[in-house]
């Protein structure tokens, strides 16, 4: 790949911003922008998620850009986040641009809320609304629940327990309390927290769920050769994928397999592994996306960091916390620093590339990073020059 | 207006239809006649506000008129025995009730009629009157 | 009040006998008589010309009126009583004469009820239901019966339409197959016309084969627990938590996804044996979920 990452930018991560959502998507790309030591006017490229409700347009106006000669958007919720970085690095790639934001912006705790049942969701006449209506006339119908159900069936193959759930909470809210940016900051928890946080819905507790957020992170992509001559050491784009599997669903894929893995973030592995000739060892570091903590067990396991079942084990004694075999989400990841999506995990990935995380891992070449999981999705190999 | 005699009668016989248009005047003005001053037969508001889409015919008319359209065919000397009504759709103001009737059985001094009253929305009222004919 | 109540209460009202009214205000009169034919178009000549009333006038005579007050009726406790037990609606299901004689102007008529029977509760069309049944004769100044009357009326609990429910599914042409078995208490796999593949959940083409032509299977309503779920937070529309939902194997080969139902929230577990069930959500849409087997 040619392309490099820039710049990154972001806006404060809170439950009530108090701004509209493109102001707080133009706040982060004019972050992106100043951190990157480019202009408004040097951007031709913007995309974002489906999801999202600023349209590019909308925020290139509000920012000041000239003529776009690149638009795009990705689908499938937060599996869509690295997928923005990989259609914007194969515009740059393939000239079609020069400079493109890829951002993602949301008053997602004050406004309008994924966790909350969409009674409407079940009822339109989309292939998606006739795949919900499968699962919503029962009730199934919030992103924790369509992720319990593959986390029973997990747990009843591979032994792992809502403990071993608990202990990627536990990592995560460890590093979220040592970063300033995050919303937990210095609100560390324990396993017996864990344990007694509520139920959301068996088998997950409260504290297996990421939190909701407002918030907006923008990241600037461009040409490899020309990020070495801007402000920040580029963060290059060794190799970017979207996945989805055979058989695949929006976030219900019961059907296809044994429920127990996630063949989508396999699909994404194996592009990464193949387009960047590395492997597991070559990664110092990975921003696994936690939306649900049991996916992150099923990630290390699809991404080859363990064989399948062994997650649990690879977890143990801080594992993939800070000095442990791979810290994973040095950041505090979307359940300790804040849920923008995955694209603050990107923002974490770039940070640690250049060697300027307040979590920084030792000796970051390549870190590893995925989008949102159970979705059709999409992971990036981020490599310091 | 002249009495069928008995052997102008048969089982089998056929009564002419009656049919009437209910007008709002006729179903008021039978409520009244019948001294029947439940709302729903002169009340039209009344009539929704109880899920009625209009005013109806009230069951003492019904009963009068199941007795005039036999002595409508049989004449003003037939004495009139038993009426037996089995009571089925409303007869809304605005529709039209039809009756058919046909003569099922007699025994040495009774005819029985049975008769169908129908509206636009089904059976009325369906059932027997039973008569008698002055000895000729 | 129990329907065991209201079938006592009928047997004390039918054993008060008959209650005898008070005779009629007026007795039997051209003017109302003239009247009451012209209302009714009934031409006959017989009644005026003979100073007779038309028999099935009988009722007529002892009309309460507008603001005449009511004799008492073994009838009113009755009523009032199946009016509070909830069987509010009324509608008159029977009505039967018998005239003993014809009537003269100038008698007075009174009128005596007995209630008769009290039946139910039935399921009838217009919701459940009884039929209370009395009797009313008139008598003439002598005490001698004139007529009679039979009167039958359905006393029911209005049908409560049911609140929609909010979870709907979307259904189309590739699925309405599904939605249609489930309304006949079937449950239909989609079966591909060409290979015989089975699929849940269906869809237009076959991914085996490509052919378009998709048939269905009944299934044998028999599953077990593949995943499932207890849904607690946040409340769901139309749900009560908390409420288990299961990804359930079918021995056909598929899964579907359901509620389980009829089953504490603790036994349910991976492996546990199924049955299907239907159930109505509102007037229109019925969910196939599914219980425990009897084992």
């Amino acid at each position: 790949m040619e392309a490099a990452i820039a710049g990154i930018g972001a806006t404060e991560f809170s439950k009530e911003s108090g701004r509209s959502e493109l102001r707080l998507a133009a706040e982060a790309v004019l972050a992106a922008l100043a951190d990157a030591g480019l202009d408004p006017s040097d951007v031709d490229g913007m995309v974002t998620f489906t999801q999202d409700s600023n349209q590019e347009i909308s925020v290139a106006k509000e920012i000041g850009a000239g003529d776009l000669t690149f638009f795009s958007r990705v689908h499938y919720g937060g599996g869509a986040a690295c997928g923005t970085v990989m259609h914007a690095a194969m515009a740059v790639a393939t000239g079609m641009a020069d400079t493109v934001v890829c951002y993602r912006a949301f008053n997602e705790r004050s406004g309008r809320r994924f966790g909350q049942p969409d009674a409407r969701l079940g009822g339109e006449p989309s292939s998606q609304g006739l795949e919900m209506s499968w699962h919503v006339p029962y009730g199934l119908m919030t992103p924790a629940a369509w992720v319990a159900m593959f986390a029973q069936r997990y747990m009843h193959t591979t032994g792992a327990t809502s403990e071993d759930f608990g202990r990627v909470a536990v990592a995560m809210r460890r590093h979220a309390s040592t970063n300033p940016a995050a919303w937990f900051h210095q609100r560390p928890i324990t396993l017996a927290e864990h344990q007694e946080s509520r139920w959301i819905v068996e088998p997950l507790h409260l504290l297996d769920c990421c939190q909701e957020s407002d918030g907006a992170v923008a990241v600037v992509v461009t040409t490899a050769e020309r990020a070495r001559d801007l402000r920040q050491a580029p963060a290059l784009i060794t190799a970017a994928a979207q996945g989805a599997g055979a058989g695949q669903m929006m976030m219900t894929s019961y059907y296809r397999d044994g429920m127990d893995g996630l063949p989508e973030i396999s699909v994404v592995g194996r592009r990464l592994w193949e387009m960047s000739g590395l492997g597991p060892s070559d990664i110092q570091t990975a921003i696994l996306y936690d939306h649900f903590t049991p996916f992150v067990l099923m990630q290390l396991e699809e991404l080859g960091f363990c064989g399948r079942g062994e997650a649990r084990s690879y977890i143990q004694d801080g594992g993939i916390e800070l000095g442990g075999r791979l810290p994973v989400n040095p950041h505090g990841g979307q359940l300790g620093e804040a849920y923008i999506h995955g694209m603050n995990g990107i923002a974490e990935a770039v940070r640690q590339v250049r060697g300027s995380s307040v979590n920084q891992v030792p000796g970051v070449h390549n870190v590893l990073v995925t989008a949102g999981t159970g979705v059709p999705t999409s992971g990036l190999i981020l490599s310091a020059a | 207006m002249r009495t069928l005699t008995d052997d102008e009668v048969a089982i089998g016989s056929v009564l002419p239809e009656l049919s009437i248009e209910l007008t709002p005047t006729v179903v008021v003005s039978t409520a009244l006649a019948t001294m029947d001053f439940t709302p729903v037969h002169h009340d039209v508001e009344g009539a929704r506000a109880q899920g009625s889409k209009d005013i109806f015919l009230n069951i003492l008319t019904t009963m009068g008129l199941v007795e005039r359209y036999v002595t409508d065919w049989a004449g003003p000397e037939a004495v009139i025995r038993r009426i037996n009504v089995k009571l089925g759709v409303p007869a809304y103001a605005g529709d039209r009730l039809s009756f058919n009737g046909t003569i099922v059985s007699r025994s040495e001094t009774d005819y029985t009629v049975e008769v169908r009253g129908k509206v636009s929305l089904g059976d009325h009222a369906t059932g027997t009157v039973t008569f008698s004919l002055p000895e000729s | 009040m129990t329907s065991d109540e209201l079938l006592e209460l009928a047997d004390k009202q039918i054993a008060m006998g008959e209650l005898r009214g008070s005779p009629s205000d007026d007795p039997v009169n051209a003017p109302m008589i003239r009247h009451w034919l012209d209302a009714m178009g009934n031409r006959n000549p017989l009644f005026l010309d003979k100073g007779l009333a038309p028999p099935s006038m009988a009722q007529v005579w002892t009309m309460s009126g507008v603001k005449r007050g009511k004799d008492p009726s073994p009838v009113d406790d009755l009523l009032k009583a199946l009016d509070a037990h909830g069987y509010t609606g009324v509608v008159a299901t029977n009505c039967e004469h018998t005239y003993h004689r014809y009537v003269r102007v100038g008698e007075r008529l009174t009128p005596g009820t007995r209630f008769t029977s009290l039946a139910g509760p039935k399921k009838t069309a217009m919701g459940e239901g009884y039929f209370a049944t009395w009797n009313v004769t008139w008598y003439d100044e002598d005490s001698e019966p004139v007529a009679e009357m039979m009167f039958r009326v359905l006393k029911f609990r209005p049908r409560v339409r049911r609140e929609p429910y909010p979870l709907k599914p979307a259904v189309n042409r590739d699925t309405a197959f599904f939605w249609e078995g489930v309304r006949q208490g079937e449950l239909r796999i989609q079966r591909c016309s060409s290979c015989g593949s089975l699929r849940h959940p269906p869809g237009p083409v076959c991914p085996s084969c490509h052919s378009t032509e998709q048939g269905y299977v009944v299934a044998c309503g028999e599953g077990t627990v593949y995943s499932y779920v207890v849904h607690h937070h946040p409340p769901v529309p139309g749900k009560e938590t908390p409420f288990v939902v299961a990804v359930v194997e079918l021995p056909e080969g598929v899964r579907i996804v359901g509620n389980i139902v009829d089953c504490p929230v603790e036994a349910v577990g991976i492996g546990m044996s199924l049955r299907v069930t239907y159930r109505p959500m509102d007037d229109e849409l019925i969910l196939p979920m599914w219980a425990p087997r009897e084992t």
